[in-house]
């Protein structure tokens, strides 16, 4: 009887959340899943009537196997630098003694999710495209700034720009929750820093940089802004194909296959990721 | 039908709670017979000088104006409009001729008369843009065109055909709409140049993989903003673009527009108003008197003059600035062309997923 109450109690608290989440999230999603396999009338606004494979068929052709692949590819690595750059700053912000140094740090992190992220794009665009005063960069890397190539690394820039510092605080978290003096009776026992860092922390932090992995890969992927702007209309991403179908050509069933793609091969990778979690992670494989 | 709060309830409400003044309306006096609309505009030039024409028109008959401006190109308020339809809030949207169209196809938009917007009688016929029954169904304000060009400062030879664009020296120095822009008239003018039309796009196509293949294209642009910083920063130097757009970077920059090629066309389209439809009569009345505002010769003159456009009101003048652009009637035949945008829009669908996949792919690899 205690136990029913106490389930009805947590249903309660439950309801609200779960509409809100089925109304606001799950509805709109569906919907766009049944838009999808409705057919588009050339010169008219949204979908017209009856039921097609039509779209899903379009988009396998190669060439968008190229935007999906480059989407992810693009998420992939960006997010894995954002790892390696934001764990050492995360560690250092978690464990530093200066206080000045934290406070420093959690300013510059946090002053820059504050800081519009269109003003740090064009900062971008100003400094390292053709015409900025550090456009030799391109050159240095063998990319010149007036290339192709080189928007894709501008893009490279701008998703780091957007997902490091969001991956650097994430990651505070998971230093701050490591005991310390695990690392301590380590290096009591004679184990020089290198191998506290690689036996010690950086296995207990595997759950958490795989958690900010995640974040940021979903950030990267679902860019619109990003390539948008550095990609100088080279770099399209799956959400800029999605965006001209339902803003410039208003085929409402081709953007939204492309989102219903973009959300299949999301769910897998995230599945996949999860996966990874649990088997490196030092608590699951131990128990 | 459900309506929504309109401002006149809005400001019982808030006068009777005391929230007028929090809400920044307090100004507004409830006996007013003002109307308030609200208008779609685009950016940059064309905001600047519409919200001088009115704040004097506001302070002249009391009616308010609220704007709301076009993201990205003007067709993305096609697709604003129709998630929301019947409930938008738009009185008059600004658009150009293939968005009249399309907004025309779905029934949004309201009949004008002569009578009613008395400027009107002075615009000529062929400007405007009618329905199945033959009626006026915009307000032109602007004949505008789209033309390629160049920045003399950057370019160092002159360019007299659209051919030179394949040599090397404009590698990476092309600034190209997305063939969605502009309703293709990018791909309609690289298909004109080896002979091909509206019906006969192919020749366009090849032309544009030649372009993308030697690495020519260093920018897609899909907004007058994106051309303006594209072609003003100079990390392009040649493009093909509307005139309004273009007419921003002549202020700053020597600018050639190749407007009397031998060998290609300048194309000529109208912009405008479009006065939506609405519940309230009062509204539309209220929308078409501003609209009618904006064709006086006056107005049409002040409206049209920063944007780099010609007028449509006969009675205005055109700026001098424009002169190159602009084409004396025994000229038309020779170098202007109208396209056929009725059927170039029920192509740019095909058109947009073609370029996706083959050429930009293309531009990458460049």
């Amino acid at each position: 009887m205690a136990s029913q109450r106490i389930s009805s109690f947590h249903a309660a608290l439950l309801a609200p959340g779960a509409l809100i989440i089925l109304f606001l999230l799950i509805a709109p999603i569906a919907l766009m899943a049944v838009e999808s396999f409705h057919p588009f009338v050339t010169g008219r606004v949204g979908s017209g009537s009856g039921w097609t494979l039509r779209n899903y068929a379009e988009l396998m052709e190669p060439a968008y196997a190229f935007y999906f692949w480059e989407t992810f590819r693009i998420g992939f690595i960006i997010s894995a630098i954002a790892v390696l750059l934001g764990a050492p700053l995360a560690w250092l912000a978690a464990r530093t003694r200066r206080r000045g140094l934290r406070v420093a740090m959690f300013g510059l992190l946090i002053g820059l999710l504050f800081m519009s992220l269109i003003a740090r794009l064009y900062a971008i665009q100003m400094t390292f495209g053709s015409t900025g005063p550090l456009a030799f960069f391109g050159t240095m890397i063998g990319v010149p700034a007036r290339s192709a190539g080189f928007a894709v690394v501008q893009v490279a820039m701008g998703l780091l720009h957007f997902v490091l510092p969001m991956v650097a605080l994430i990651l505070v978290g998971t230093f701050q929750n490591i005991n310390p003096r695990l690392e301590e009776a380590a290096a009591s026992l004679g184990a020089p820093r290198w191998r506290v860092a690689l036996t010690v922390t950086l296995p207990l932090a595997v759950p958490g940089l795989l958690s900010a992995y995640m974040i940021a890969l979903a950030m990267c992927i679902s860019s619109f802004v990003v390539p948008l702007i550095l990609g100088r209309g080279i770099v399209l991403f799956a959400t800029n194909l999605m965006y001209v179908r339902f803003s410039d050509v208003a085929n409402y069933p081709s953007g939204a296959a492309i989102g219903m793609i973009m959300f299949a091969l999301a769910a897998i990778i995230i599945y996949a990721m999860m996966r990874l979690t649990r088997a490196l992670s030092p608590v699951e494989s131990h128990s | 039908m459900m309506r929504g709060l309109s401002r006149r309830d809005l400001l019982k409400v808030s006068a009777a709670s005391g929230l007028a003044p929090a809400l920044g309306l307090g100004n507004v006096a409830p006996a007013q017979a003002a109307e308030q609309l609200l208008v779609v505009m685009w950016g940059a030039a064309w905001i600047e000088v519409s919200r001088k024409i009115v704040d004097a028109y506001v302070a002249k008959t009391g009616d308010k104006v609220a704007w709301e401006l076009h993201a990205g190109g003007a067709m993305a308020i096609v697709a604003k409009i129709k998630p929301a339809w019947p409930r938008v809030g738009y009185n008059l949207v600004s658009g150009w001729d293939p968005v009249f169209r399309a907004m025309i196809k779905e029934d949004w938009v309201v009949p004008v008369t002569l009578d009613e917007m008395p400027a009107l009688k002075d615009i000529p016929p062929v400007f405007f843009q009618k329905n199945d029954k033959g009626q006026l169904m915009t307000v032109p304000l602007s004949t505008a065109g789209a033309f390629w060009g160049y920045r003399t400062d950057l370019v160092d030879k002159p360019i007299e055909s659209i051919e030179q664009l394949l040599e090397p020296r404009f590698k990476g120095k092309l600034c190209v709409p997305f063939p969605v822009n502009l309703t293709g008239l990018l791909m309609l003018t690289l298909a004109m140049q080896r002979g091909g039309n509206e019906r006969n796009i192919e020749p366009g196509w090849q032309f544009l993989k030649e372009l993308a293949e030697r690495g020519q294209i260093g920018r897609v642009i899909n907004n007058n903003s994106e051309f303006i910083n594209a072609m003003s920063s100079g990390e392009t130097s040649v493009a093909f673009f509307n005139i309004g757009a273009w007419t921003q970077v002549r202020k700053q920059f020597p600018v050639r527009m190749l407007s009397r090629l031998k060998d290609n066309k300048g194309f000529l389209f109208n912009e405008g108003f479009a006065v939506i439809k609405q519940d309230d009569p009062k509204k539309v009345e209220a929308a078409k008197r501003l609209a009618n505002h904006f064709a006086t010769p006056a107005i049409n003159e002040q409206y049209n003059w920063p944007l780099g456009e010609g007028p449509t009101n006969p009675k205005s003048k055109a700026s001098p600035d424009i002169a190159d652009v602009f084409y004396a009637p025994d000229e038309l035949a020779q170098y202007a062309y109208i396209a056929d945008f009725d059927y170039m829009s029920t192509q740019v669908d095909a058109w947009a997923k073609r370029w996706e996949q083959e050429i930009a792919p293309l531009i990458r690899k460049s």
